[in-house]
C-alpha cells in the first residue's frame, strides 16, 4: 500500500514536461544512428557541392548568368535535396517499425499523441533548419566560387530561404505521416515520390484534367515555392495545398499509430 | 500489483486470447507457462497497451499502463529482446530509455554495470549477441527500478552464467517486495524460479495456483512397487480401493498414495516387497497434462497415419 502511494506520488508529470523529455529522447534517438548523419551528408553534397559547381559554371561563362542571384542555384538544387532529407522523415519514423523499436518505444512513452507529435516536430525541427543552412551555405558557395559573376541580395535570400523553409517543413509532415501510416519504408519513400515529384510532373503531360489533379498535388506547391513557374499554381495555392496535405496525412497517421496495435 | 480482468484478443478468425483473468501479486515471481501459440507475449503486449483488447482490461498498480506519464518508474517490461535498432549503441538505447522517464544518466551506467554489459555498452546493437540483447533488455526494464516487472521468455539465448545471473535477478526483485510475472515454455526452468503459476493453452487460463499446489493438486503423486508376489499385492490394494496398474510381471503402480501406506498395507497381509519408491510428478509432467489438447502447434508424431500416407 505504502509503495502504491509512493509509486501515485511519482507519476504526477505534467504534459508538457512529458513532451519535453519525448521531444529529448526523440534527439538522442535520432542522431544517434549512422543513416541519419548519411542522409544530411548526401543533402549537404548535392546543394553544398554542386552551389560550388554553378558558382564555377557562372564564372567560366560570364555573360550568361552575369549579375544573377546566386540564390538561382537555390532553386535548381533544393529541389533535388530535399529528398534525401525527407528519406531521412520517413526512416526516423518507419525503422522504427521495421526493426520492431517501436515496441520499446511505446512502453517508455505509452501516450501515443505525445509520441506522434514530438517525433513530427524533432524530425520537423531538424529537417527545416538542415534545409536553410544548406541553402543558405549553397548560395554563398556558388556566390563565392563565381568570382564576382553572381550577386548576394539579401532581400531575395530571405525570401527564398522562407520558402524553403516552409517547404521542407510541411513536406517533412507529410514524409513522416506517410510513415506512420503506412509503416514500412519502401512504402512510405515511393508514396512520398510519387506526391512531391512524380506525379505532379507526370500528370502534366495528360491534358487538362490530369493537370488540375497535379495542382491539387504537395509536390506542386513544392515546385512552385521552391523552383517557380509552375502553371496554374500560386503562392497562396501552393501553401493551402501542402498544408491540407500535412493535415490530412498527419491526422491519418495519428488515427492509425491509435489505433491499431503497436507493431502489426 | 498486475489484474487482468476478461482479456480478450481477437485476430479475425483466430481468439488469440479468451476472457482471460487473473491477478499477480507483489513478493513472489509467477510463472506464466503455456505452449507455443498458447497467446503468453499477447496478453504480455496487453497489460503493456501495445496490443489493443478486443475485450476486458489489464490494470498496473490500479491503472491502465499507458495512463502512466512515467511508465518505466511503474513497470519494467522485456518483451522480444530483436526489437531494438541495432544501428544504434546499447548505452544510447539506454538513455533514449532514461530521457523518456526523466531518469538521471548515471543511472544508465548503473544498470550497464549491472547487467554486465560494461564491455560492450559503446558497440552497436547489431554486433550483439541473443544473449547481450536480453541482458540490454533487461537493463532497460530495470532503469527506473519499477515495483512491476514483465519478463517474456527471459532466458532465450542466454549462456549458462547468464540464465544463473537470471534466477537470482529473479528472485532477488520477488524479495524486495516487486511483482514478477515471468513467461517461459521451459517448465523446467519455472520450476525452479517460480512461485506461482498461470498456466494457459488456446489463451485460456487453464491453472492459477502455486507451484507446490501444481505439482501436488495434480493426484499425480505414484508409488512404484517390486514384489515377488504382484498378483497378490494387485488384488489387495484394489480392495483398498486404490488404482493399480501393472507395469510388468513383478511391478505395480499405485496412484495418489505414499511409499509409507503402500509399505505398511503390504507389511500387515504379510506381502514381501523388494522396491518401493514414491515417484512425484515433474512440473513438465503437470504442464503436459494441463495443456494436453490445447497445444496450437504440434509436431507430427511418426505413427501419424497422414504423415505417413503423405510420403
Amino acid at each position: 500500500m505504502t509503495a502504491q502511494t509512493v509509486s501515485d506520488m511519482g507519476d504526477t508529470v505534467s504534459i508538457g514536461r512529458i513532451l519535453y523529455r519525448t521531444v529529448a529522447a526523440e534527439q538522442t534517438r535520432l542522431w544517434s544512428v549512422k543513416a541519419t548523419w548519411w542522409f544530411v551528408a548526401v543533402a549537404a553534397t548535392l546543394m553544398v557541392g554542386l552551389g560550388a559547381v554553378v558558382g564555377f559554371e557562372a564564372a567560366a561563362c560570364p555573360p550568361d548568368l552575369a549579375g544573377e542571384p546566386a540564390w538561382t542555384a537555390v532553386r535548381f538544387l533544393a529541389l533535388p535535396a530535399q529528398f534525401a532529407l525527407l528519406a531521412l522523415a520517413v526512416t526516423a519514423v518507419t525503422s522504427d517499425y521495421a526493426t520492431g523499436g517501436i515496441v520499446p518505444t511505446l512502453q517508455w512513452t505509452p501516450r501515443r499523441t505525445i509520441l506522434l507529435t514530438a517525433r513530427t516536430m524533432v524530425i520537423a525541427v531538424i529537417v527545416t533548419s538542415v534545409g536553410v543552412i544548406l541553402a543558405a551555405a549553397c548560395a554563398l558557395a556558388a556566390f563565392a566560387t563565381a568570382r564576382s559573376a553572381l550577386t548576394l541580395p539579401l532581400g531575395d535570400g530571405l525570401d527564398r530561404l522562407a520558402s524553403i523553409a516552409f517547404v521542407f517543413a510541411a513536406g517533412t509532415v507529410i514524409a513522416a505521416s506517410v510513415g506512420f501510416l503506412l509503416r514500412s519504408t519502401a512504402g512510405a519513400l515511393v508514396t512520398v515520390f510519387l506526391l512531391m515529384l512524380v506525379l505532379p510532373v507526370l500528370l502534366r503531360l495528360f491534358g487538362e484534367w490530369a493537370s488540375a489533379l497535379a495542382e491539387l498535388l504537395p509536390g506542386s506547391g513544392a515546385i512552385f515555392l521552391i523552383g517557380g513557374q509552375v502553371p496554374g499554381m500560386t503562392t497562396t495555392s501552393s501553401l493551402i495545398v501542402m498544408l491540407a496535405w500535412a493535415l490530412t496525412l498527419g491526422l491519418l497517421g495519428w488515427l492509425r499509430l491509435l489505433r491499431t496495435d503497436a507493431h502489426r | 500489483m498486475i489484474e487482468v480482468r476478461g482479456l480478450t484478443k481477437r485476430y479475425g478468425h483466430v481468439l488469440a486470447v479468451d476472457e482471460l483473468s487473473f491477478d499477480v501479486g507483489p513478493g513472489k515471481v509467477t510463472g506464466f507457462l503455456g505452449p507455443n501459440g498458447a497467446g503468453k507475449s499477447t496478453t504480455m503486449r496487453m497489460m503493456l497497451g501495445l496490443d489493443r483488447p478486443t475485450s476486458g482490461k489489464a490494470l498496473i498498480n490500479g491503472r491502465p499502463f499507458a495512463s502512466f506519464a512515467e511508465p518505466l518508474r511503474q513497470v519494467g517490461a522485456l518483451l522480444d529482446p530483436s526489437f531494438m535498432n541495432p544501428g544504434r549503441t546499447g548505452r544510447n538505447h539506454l538513455r533514449v530509455a532514461a530521457k523518456t522517464n526523466g531518469i538521471p544518466p548515471r543511472r544508465v551506467e548503473q544498470v550497464i554495470e549491472k547487467a554486465g554489459l560494461a564491455g560492450a555498452a559503446g558497440r552497436t546493437i547489431k554486433s550483439y549477441s541473443l544473449g547481450m540483447r536480453q541482458r540490454l533488455g533487461i537493463a532497460a526494464a530495470l532503469l527506473a527500478e519499477p515495483r512491476v516487472l514483465l519478463f517474456d521468455e527471459p532466458i532465450n539465448g542466454l549462456d549458462l552464467d547468464g540464465v544463473r545471473w537470471i534466477r537470482k535477478l529473479l528472485r532477488q526483485l520477488a524479495e524486495q517486495g516487486r511483482t514478477v510475472l515471468v513467461s517461459s515454455h521451459l517448465m523446467s526452468e519455472v520450476q525452479q524460479t517460480a512461485d506461482h503459476l498461470l498456466v494457459i493453452g488456446r489463451g485460456r487460463l487453464i491453472a492459477d495456483a502455486s507451484t507446490q499446489e501444481i505439482l501436488d493438486g495434480l493426484g499425480n503423486r505414484h508409488v512404484r512397487i517390486r514384489s515377488p508376489q504382484p498378483d497378490a499385492l494387485f488384488s489387495l490394494l484394489r480392495e483398498h480401493g486404490l488404482t493399480v496398474t501393472r507395469i510388468d510381471a513383478h511391478e505395480l503402480q499405485v496412484e495418489n498414495s505414499t511409499a509409507e501406506n503402500i509399505a505398511d498395507l503390504a507389511h500387515s497381509f504379510g506381502i514381501s516387497l523388494h522396491h518401493v519408491s514414491e515417484v512425484r510428478q515433474s512440473l513438465e509432467d503437470a504442464y503436459l497434462e494441463l495443456t494436453n489438447g490445447t497445444v496450437e502447434h504440434q509436431s507430427r508424431q511418426a505413427s501419424d497415419p497422414s504423415a505417413e500416407g503423405a510420403r
